[in-house]
């Protein structure tokens, strides 16, 4: 029983102790299974659970092979310090937990261990569930449905809402998993990894699939503030809400940027899969969508300065007249 | 400015400093920045072991402005700056005015009351700050400092930060995401009075609205009945109960009335976590009033209550017409273009720093 929850959570306590208690090494099975582990969280889906692996019914071996394959995956990234595969690993870890999590009753016993271990436990207040307002800006997702400005705030508590009408997610799971993001996704530094590990460390590159994310070929100030922001965010290697990725998407068609830089652009971002990518810049290209305004873009929470244009579009012709 | 003015200028800041009471919390894992005429912030990476350490150089090296971290570090004098080793910071709001040479009776009022707001409606009411991890300081200019020393806060990132300088201003606000999609019994859930936030702040400004001007939503309105449904309908969030069918589009302008989250919050300096502040009890370069700490707002007046020095006399010569002015607990007089005249020491070192006056 033990076990099986480490075998889903292993970036939890119970999976550290699962690996301490059973003395498990890194072994070659060990390191595959960690080389597959990282390239199957930058093509993870969450689509009815597909390929997930469910630890239920399987061997005491596998099982550990499984807790231990997390932590050989870990010092694999610590060792080759790479962002983009760092916060793909952590995308989709925190997903597949998700994907355990959603199918549990309410009050699960597996949903409460990891919301205490988290620190993110709701709790009553005049009737509401609700968790403390530094936790929930913390790990609430930069979307628009999850700003600060639109929920019931009072006495330092946020309400959360369970799924339902206009709910699509359960919004205490959808943090827990946001929180899961952040902690898979901070390592530690690893100086001198072990042979075992540099070894598939150099496999899991080879690995890698053959479309490298692009280098950014803006100049800093080519863009509008909120542009910036979301580009730094594709160099950064970190995730961006639909709104984030919509609004640069309609940026640079209207910009002229070609469907393949953009493509290219949207490869650096961890759960990038090229199908979906692709089909959703086509998409926006042939709807000829127009650019949202800045209004649009503050509630959004996209907006990151007061740069005196009404559209992220009017940048070019704000600098000019600026110059002039 | 003169080097005669600028010797008169920080012999009297130093003078205040002999005698000032300078504390800085955590004054160990704070970073120091200096400025002088030509900057607010000229250097900085400098650090104080002690308040004595601050107390002495304010003394002996007087700057004209000094602003400490809002962040903790392990090393505050490092450089880089990720060499400092971030530890976390307060959480701090920043009200200000933009002004002339003076605030005007109206801006000060006005600052001051979205102060009030801020700190009681949003801070205590909405974000559970608690009143003694408030710090509320005349920023010795144009407006107010709220430093929030909360724990709870102190780990939070720029980003999350934003939210919360995006919360207290309102930005982003959109009323219509208040009201939920039809259930399976097509009824439409919103917002009700007795709500948190800014969705119950909206039911009470609707009811205000709704008592002084039910047309300006709909004309059925005006009959009592329909009223009655839709304050029913704040009761208990059952918003299908109006019969008037675009009822969402038709309160937009309700809100855009409402005026909620108007608060003039620089949200700059909310989200920066290595923002330089200034310190509390220190001059201001600008002004030579002093940045204040105040146990409380009402009464406070920055012309008569953050005065730093005496009221011996003052020669200068003015370089601008200038009004009356309230100022050092009574009303300075109206002064022409070029004009010489003795005024109070504090009110002269102001006219001197705006660059209004010269030593005659």
């Amino acid at each position: 029983m033990e076990l099986d929850f480490a075998c889903r959570y292993p970036f939890t306590e119970e999976g550290k102790q699962a690996i301490i208690e059973n003395n498990i090494q890194v072994n070659d099975e060990i390191a595959e299974r960690a080389v597959q582990r990282v390239l199957n969280a930058m093509n993870w889906r969450d689509k009815e659970g597909r390929g997930i692996y469910d630890p239920t019914y399987a061997h005491l071996s596998d099982k550990l092979t499984e807790i231990g394959s997390y932590g050989a995956a870990r010092m694999m990234l610590s060792h080759l310090r790479n962002r983009y595969l760092t916060n793909s690993f952590a995308v989709g870890e925190a997903k597949r937990a998700y994907a355990f999590l959603k199918g549990l009753e309410e009050g699960h016993p597996d949903i409460k261990r990891l919301q205490e271990e988290f620190g993110v436990v709701p709790e009553k207040r005049e009737g509401k569930d609700t968790l403390p307002l530094a936790t929930y800006v913390k790990f609430a997702p930069r979307s628009v449905d999850y700003r600060l400005v639109n929920r019931n705030v009072k006495g330092g508590r946020v309400e959360i809402r369970k799924k339902g009408a206009g709910v699509s997610k359960r919004e205490d799971l959808r943090l827990l998993q946001e929180a899961i993001k952040i902690r898979v996704g901070h390592l530690g530094t690893i100086k001198n990894a072990p042979e075992i590990i540099r070894k598939h460390s150099e496999r899991l590159m080879k690995s890698m699939p053959k479309v490298a994310p692009s280098k950014m070929s803006f100049e800093k100030g080519d863009n509008p503030p909120c542009i910036e922001k979301l580009l730094e965010a594709a160099r950064l290697h970190q995730n961006l809400g639909h709104q984030g990725r919509w609004s640069l998407a309609v940026y640079l068609i209207n910009k002229g940027v070609p469907y393949e830089k953009i493509l290219g652009i949207f490869s650096n971002f961890p759960d990038y899969d090229e199908r979906i990518a692709s089909y959703q810049i086509k998409h926006a290209i042939n709807r000829n969508y127009t650019m949202p305004a800045c209004s649009m873009m503050l509630s959004y929470g996209l907006c990151v300065a007061n740069c005196k244009v009404k559209s992220p579009l009017g940048w070019d012709e704000w600098k000019k007249r600026k110059r002039s | 400015m003169e080097e005669k003015e600028a010797k008169l200028v920080l012999d009297s800041f130093s003078g205040y400093y002999k005698s000032a009471e300078i504390t800085v919390p955590s004054i160990e894992q704070r970073e120091f920045g200096v400025g002088g005429f030509r900057k607010k912030i000229e250097g900085r990476h400098m650090g104080f072991g002690t308040n004595g350490m601050l107390h002495n150089y304010l003394v002996q090296d007087t700057p004209l402005y000094i602003s400490h971290s809002i962040a903790y570090y392990k090393f505050p004098e490092a450089t880089p700056m990720e060499n400092k080793e971030w530890m976390g910071g307060d959480l701090v709001f920043d009200l200000d005015v933009h002004a002339g040479m003076f605030l005007s009776e109206a801006e000060i009022e006005g600052v001051k009351n979205d102060a009030v707001s801020l700190l009681e409606d949003f801070l205590i009411e909405d974000f559970g700050v608690e009143k003694k991890d408030t710090l509320l300081v005349f920023s010795g200019g144009r407006g107010f400092h709220i430093h929030i020393k909360s724990p709870q806060f102190r780990d939070l990132g720029g980003d999350e930060r934003r939210e919360l300088a995006d919360y207290v201003g309102g930005v982003g606000l959109n009323y219509e995401k208040f009201f939920e999609a039809p259930d399976e019994n097509k009824r439409v859930w919103g917002p009700r009075k007795t709500d948190w936030g800014y969705r119950g702040r909206f039911c009470r400004f609707l009811e205000k609205v709704l008592d002084d001007d039910p047309s300006s939503i709909h004309r059925g309105l005006k009959k009592p009945q329909e009223k009655a449904k839709l304050h029913s309908c704040m009761e208990d969030g059952n918003w299908s109960k109006t019969p008037i069918k675009d009822i969402i589009p038709r309160l937009r302008a309700v809100a855009e009335r409402m005026k909620i989250g108007t608060i003039n919050v620089d949200s700059g300096v909310t989200i920066d976590t290595k923002r330089l502040i200034r310190v509390p009890g220190t001059l201001h370069g600008s002004t030579g009033l002093i940045a204040k700490k105040l146990d409380k707002i009402e009464g406070f007046h920055p012309y008569h209550d953050a005065i730093a020095f005496g009221s011996e006399p003052l020669k200068i010569r003015v370089l601008e017409n200038i009004g009356e002015q309230e100022f050092c607990n009574s009303t300075m007089g109206k002064m022409e273009k070029g004009e010489e005249k003795e005024v109070p020491m504090s009110y002269g070192i102001y006219l001197l720093l705006k660059g209004a006056a010269t030593l005659s």
